[in-house]
């Protein structure tokens, strides 16, 4: 029996997409089966960021409608074992679906799946809903920006509401040369509001747009920082304990360089 | 409130200068004289209302805390307010606003009124209503979220988001937090904006409507 994972930030552009479709390619390239669910009906994108977007043929919608079976809505990921994707329909709105529709889809994808996650779209509103619907746990992406913080309070005190827990947090878009300097909120102030567990940090790379255009998911890669960060995430879901390395302070040779220049 | 025998309140006229009954007029010189020593700034100029609930005063030490209030402290005493027609100084009374049952009444409600804890954090979009009494917060209020109370309001954490104190009018309400942070504070029907860059100072903070009837933080030592 596997685990439903809705993937929620509130605002939109942090990053719920890339982090679905790179933790659920981590996760398979773990060895674990995963089913990734894109749960923004109308406006998807998730099937753009894994690169699969000529292959589908039906989406929940269709399952839902009775006008295919589940598993031949889902497509596989030819480049990994045990990664298939269950596509939104982008001709409908998120109000033709039911929470409980989207409910009974997880349920079934539980029982054949180690991760179903589910990438939910932006806003509180039926989309959230759906999303929500069916999840045991929830992964709240967000930016160390003031404003993607407080719609990740609000969606936080949703999932409360629908106790949904463990809630964990993956900071987005973390550039410690901001942080640094002291344009960008840390680490410490940001886990002081939201008051949940740090699941992981993504420092910013620029990677992510070029892998987004080519519909290749950054895990694929194994050198870029982004893609190192995902794949630790991708461990700690497995229930592995990888720490949560120190991105704010500077690397071992700025400090030996610190160490010899510093005032005796 | 330290001081038993006089107490300075703003309400919505103006300051008053509450002298509760007492024996001697040395005492109560000694309790303004205390009362005046813990306002952060001199109130030079500003004009009060004395509320005597005190009907033993003769009327030539009414005039002589009259004078005392004006030469010492550099008051302006507006009008003298006393339960008593006869003790009542020949100064022109301006219609009395706060009747004295309501000033005794504004003085015990915090000792009468409920208070309901909450044990959780406000986060946005989230709201705390509670006219009846006081509310204490185990955890934070956020940006976005908002905390009303027809009493006092203390937050256990920062308090980043939206907090109104005496909703129902009561004007001696007050707002504490370990983190006073707010967007903004309402005491009755007072507002007071967050100042531009306001960083958390590291030490607990009370808010309360203060002498020239603006909302004035400052630090919380003791109730």
């Amino acid at each position: 029996m596997g685990k439903v994972i809705v993937v929620t930030s509130g605002k939109g552009g942090v990053g719920k997409t890339t982090s679905t479709a790179n933790l659920g390619t981590a996760l398979a390239l773990l060895g674990k089966t995963v089913a990734v669910v894109d749960a923004d009906v109308g406006l998807r994108n998730l099937d753009i960021v894994m690169g699969l977007e000529s292959r589908i043929v039906y989406t929940s919608m269709d399952v839902i409608e009775k006008q295919c079976e589940l598993s031949k809505a889902l497509v596989k990921d030819r480049r990994v074992d045990g990664l298939m994707l269950l596509a939104a329909s982008q001709k409908n709105n998120k109000d033709d679906m039911q929470p409980a529709q989207m409910k009974a889809i997880c349920d079934k994808l539980r029982s054949t799946h180690d991760f179903v996650l589910v990438d939910s779209p932006a806003g509180i509103e039926r989309g959230f809903n759906n999303a929500s619907a069916g999840a045991d746990e929830a992964i709240v992406v967000t930016t160390p920006d003031v404003s993607a913080i407080r719609d990740a309070d609000r969606i936080i005190g949703l999932l409360q509401h629908a106790r949904i827990e463990p809630i964990n947090l993956v900071l987005n878009r973390f550039s410690p040369e901001l942080v640094g300097n002291g344009s960008m909120m840390d680490q410490a102030d940001v886990l002081d509001i939201l008051n949940i567990d740090l699941l992981g940090i993504v420092p910013e790379d620029s990677g992510v747009i070029t892998s987004t255009n080519r519909g290749i998911p950054l895990v694929y890669e194994d050198a870029s920082p982004g893609s190192q960060a995902y794949m630790r995430i991708a461990r700690r879901l497995t229930g592995q304990r990888i720490p949560i390395p120190d991105l704010e302070h500077k690397g071992l040779l700025t400090n030996i360089v610190n160490w010899f220049t510093r005032k005796r | 409130m330290a001081n038993s025998i006089v107490a300075l309140r703003a309400y919505r006229d103006g300051l008053h200068l509450i002298i509760r009954p007492h024996l001697s007029i040395t005492e109560i010189e000694a309790a303004i004289q205390q009362e005046m020593s813990r306002m952060n700034r001199p109130l030079i100029g500003t004009s009060v209302q004395i509320d005597l609930k005190c009907p033993t005063l003769k009327e030539e030490e009414i005039a002589y805390l009259r004078s005392k209030l004006q030469d010492t402290y550099n008051l302006t005493v507006r009008s003298i307010e006393s339960p008593d027609e006869q003790a009542s100084p020949p100064i022109a009374a301006a219609p009395t606003t706060h009747a004295i049952s309501q000033i005794a009444d504004v003085q015990n409600s915090r000792d009468s009124e409920p208070s309901r804890v909450v044990p959780y954090t406000i986060r946005s979009g989230q709201t705390e209503d509670f006219p009846q009494g006081s509310l204490i917060i185990y955890g934070d209020v956020n940006s976005g979220g908002e905390v009303r109370a027809g009493g006092d309001i203390v937050v256990l954490g920062a308090l980043r988001g939206n907090a109104h104190a005496g909703m129902n009018g009561r004007l001696s309400a007050v707002i504490i937090a370990m983190e006073l942070v707010p967007l903004q504070l309402q005491i009755g029907n007072y507002v007071n904006r967050r100042p531009i860059d306001q960083k958390p100072r590291g030490y607990p903070e009370i808010a309360r409507i203060g002498a020239e009837d603006i909302i004035i933080v400052e630090k919380f030592v003791k109730f």
